[in-house]
């Protein structure tokens, strides 16, 4: 789960990263109580969880109150943005990267620091991998010093700035454990003119599967590109929304993928992914209801092929969907699996044509979509 | 011979009293896997399916020998478990827990390595050498897909398997050993370390790797052939060639970031290294005919 900057930063506070100071404003009637606290120059920066919020003009340095009311106003009501941050402004001299990641081959934490702060570290690592020092950290090792002076060595950092930068590392390590991060980063690390590091931004990617022992994280309808996205997230289906006419519900990561690139291969367009394989198998009607309201839609494409997901349980579930929404777009099925021939006698029982073989259920849906057949 | 697993493992399973730890213990020993003990604290003197439980895998092991374990153990306790077993000297491990901590797979494999123990998983339905033994919650009985041959097959999938393995038995191979790795964004067995395995079982003629865009694996079985390390044939079925970039496509391991883990780069990698990928899974049987002949 990607945090937003203020979630971030509240992260970075309790582990002693210094942050600048800030307000959180989410209306227009608090903007001049936070411009009491942090008085202008200060940066108005909108809290969406999207990248480059500078060059999609969501962040601005403001040098008036009315500059400020001003455009915060336009990022609440022409940007729908639904809270801001009012930070203060920083004097810098200089800007650093720094982030904590996993190497999942090596099985290690990676510390990735630059010397060049505000740069986009994926093009940075594709152009000029040379500017990028990086540093593995066994977990169960921990932090230790020579993580510290390999990193502030290579960076060229030396005396007091290398001291007051490893307590930022100290720190921000810390927190990447404490946070159970997937990706943890500063960007731009701002070193001030009075020799103090500064977080001047910050990312905080927490692990979907430790999202247990970090209470206190809500997904909102921020983190979703469309409505229907959100309300699938909050039921724990997962469901990806795109902009062609088969819906596909289909059971399992790896096949819903594979099903996706056979629809796209064959001509036709996928309107949304959802999957209910795993826990999820037994709540076909809760997947029938999110892709039929999927509007777009002008066919369900059922495709499974599961062993604890059995086939006749998967098949009962749509029975159960049918009898309860009477979809009026037609369904294609390829359950199959565990007790397949018990789930073809349900989906005869339903009217339907029990398919078994994958390409041929992807080419009638696309017929059907095209209107070529029905 | 098959490779990780046959007749002769010992194989304890921890967590073996629940619903469907039991369930699936039965069937890995109707398909004739030699179950020996399982393991759940507070459970010492029950049975299930006539074997014998004990309260830790320590107690197991004063009446019993194993040298394998299977894990039906939730995510949040699995860390612990697969210590425990590491620490009993076990060296095969397979775990199917869907939503391990992320820093927690990362401890795990280290420790893994630092032993030279093989854990696989997580989030997989797990191991099997057909018409031998199986540990995990694969459905053996279905015959299209669980026919003992000479093919290996490596896979990030559980559905994606039985879909292009039935094209594998299609096509008139079998199966020597099936290695589910599971699709989490840090697996505890890659790909790579399997190949070697392949590589010395005379029993087993071509591998089929089932992958899927994100992370790196398929490119490193291709430094692996390039290398010399594994020279049989190979057939890859890589699914995710048309999702979009930066979209999680439901497992944690498949999202594209960057230039890392697109599709194309692993097409081209396995090509460059003399495999072929196949673009549909009905194609892999055919490929898998015209690297055997």
């Amino acid at each position: 789960m990607k945090l937003f900057e203020f979630q971030a930063k509240d992260a970075f506070r309790q582990c002693g990263i210094p942050v600048p100071s800030g307000v959180l404003v989410e209306s227009q009637e608090e903007v001049s109580n936070a411009l009491q606290d942090i008085c202008p120059p200060c940066v108005i920066k909108a809290q969406v969880l999207q990248g480059g919020r500078g060059k999609a003009g969501l962040v601005k340095l403001v040098k008036t109150n009315d500059e400020a009311r001003e455009y915060t106003r336009f990022l609440f009501e022409e940007k729908g943005v639904r809270r801001v941050l009012v930070e203060a402004a920083v004097d810098f001299k200089d800007e650093l990267y720094l982030a904590i990641t996993v190497d999942s081959a090596k099985s290690k934490a990676v510390i990735l620091a630059c010397a060049e702060g505000g740069v986009d570290i994926e093009l940075l690592a594709a152009t000029a991998p040379e500017k990028i020092i990086t540093q593995m950290v066994d977990l169960d090792q921990g932090l230790s010093g020579f993580h510290l002076r390999n990193t502030a060595f290579g960076l060229g950092l030396v005396g007091d700035r290398a001291k007051a930068f490893n307590k930022i590392l100290s720190s921000l390590y810390q927190a990447f454990r404490k946070f159970d991060a997937e990706l943890i980063e500063i960007n731009p690390l701002f070193l001030t003119d009075g020799e103090v590091f500064l977080a001047g931004d910050g990312k905080l990617i927490i692990d979907d599967n430790s999202m247990s022992r970090q209470p206190g994280y809500e997904v909102t309808r921020d983190h979703y590109e469309h409505e229907v996205e959100y309300q699938a997230a909050l039921a724990g289906i997962p469901y990806l929304q795109f902009d062609g006419d088969i819906s596909l519900m289909c059971a399992g990561a790896g096949l819903t993928t594979t099903v996706f690139d056979l629809i796209n291969y064959a001509g036709g367009t996928v309107a949304n992914y959802l999957e209910f394989g795993g826990p999820n198998y037994t709540r076909a009607v809760d997947a029938m209801e999110l892709c039929l309201k999927n509007t777009r839609a002008k066919v369900i494409l059922i495709v499974t092929f599961g062993t604890v997901a059995r086939a006749d349980v998967i098949a009962k579930g749509l029975a159960d969907a049918v009898a309860r929404f009477k979809p009026s777009i037609p369904i294609v099925t390829c359950i199959r699996g565990t007790n397949e021939e018990e789930a073809f006698e349900i989906i005869r029982s339903l009217g339907l044509t029990p398919l078994s073989e994958t390409e041929e259920a992807v080419q009638r849906a696309v017929d059907i979509a095209a209107g070529r057949t029905s | 011979m098959s490779i990780f697993i046959d007749t002769t493992n010992k194989v304890l399973v921890q967590g073996a009293t629940g619903k469907e730890g039991s369930y699936w213990t039965k069937h890995m020993q109707d398909m004739g896997t030699n179950v020996v003990f399982g393991v759940t604290p507070g459970k010492e003197g029950q049975q299930v399916e006539g074997i014998p439980i004990y309260h830790t895998i320590r107690r197991g092991m004063r009446d019993h020998e194993a040298d394998t374990a299977m894990l039906f153990v939730p995510p949040a306790f699995t860390k612990d478990a697969i210590f425990e077993a590491l620490d009993a000297g076990i060296r095969k491990i397979v775990t199917i827990a869907d939503g391990i901590p992320l820093h927690e797979l990362l401890q795990i494999r280290s420790a893994a390595l630092s032993c030279g123990a093989m854990v696989v998983g997580g989030n997989t339905s797990g191991v099997i050498s057909p018409g031998k033994a199986m540990m995990g919650v694969l459905p053996y009985w279905i015959e299209r897909v669980y026919k003992p041959g000479r093919i290996g097959v490596m896979t990030r999938s559980g559905s994606l398997t039985n879909e292009v393995t039935a094209e594998v038995v299609k096509a008139g191979f079998g199966v020597s050993t099936l290695m589910g790795v599971g699709g989490d964004a840090v697996p505890l067995t890659r790909f790579a370390e399997i190949l070697p395995l392949y590589q010395a079982d005379p029993d087993t003629d071509g591998v089929v790797i089932i992958g899927e865009l994100g992370g790196t694996m398929e490119e490193e079985v291709a430094e692996a052939m390039e290398s010399g390390v594994f020279s049989k044939p190979l057939v890859a079925f890589i699914g995710g060639r048309t999702a979009p970039k930066g979209k999680r496509m439901g497992h944690a391991g498949a999202i594209v970031t960057g230039s890392k883990g697109t599709v194309e780069a692993k097409l081209d990698a396995l090509t460059m290294a003399g495999g072929l990928v196949a673009k549909k899974p009905s194609l892999v049987g055919p490929m898998l005919r015209e690297l055997m002949t």
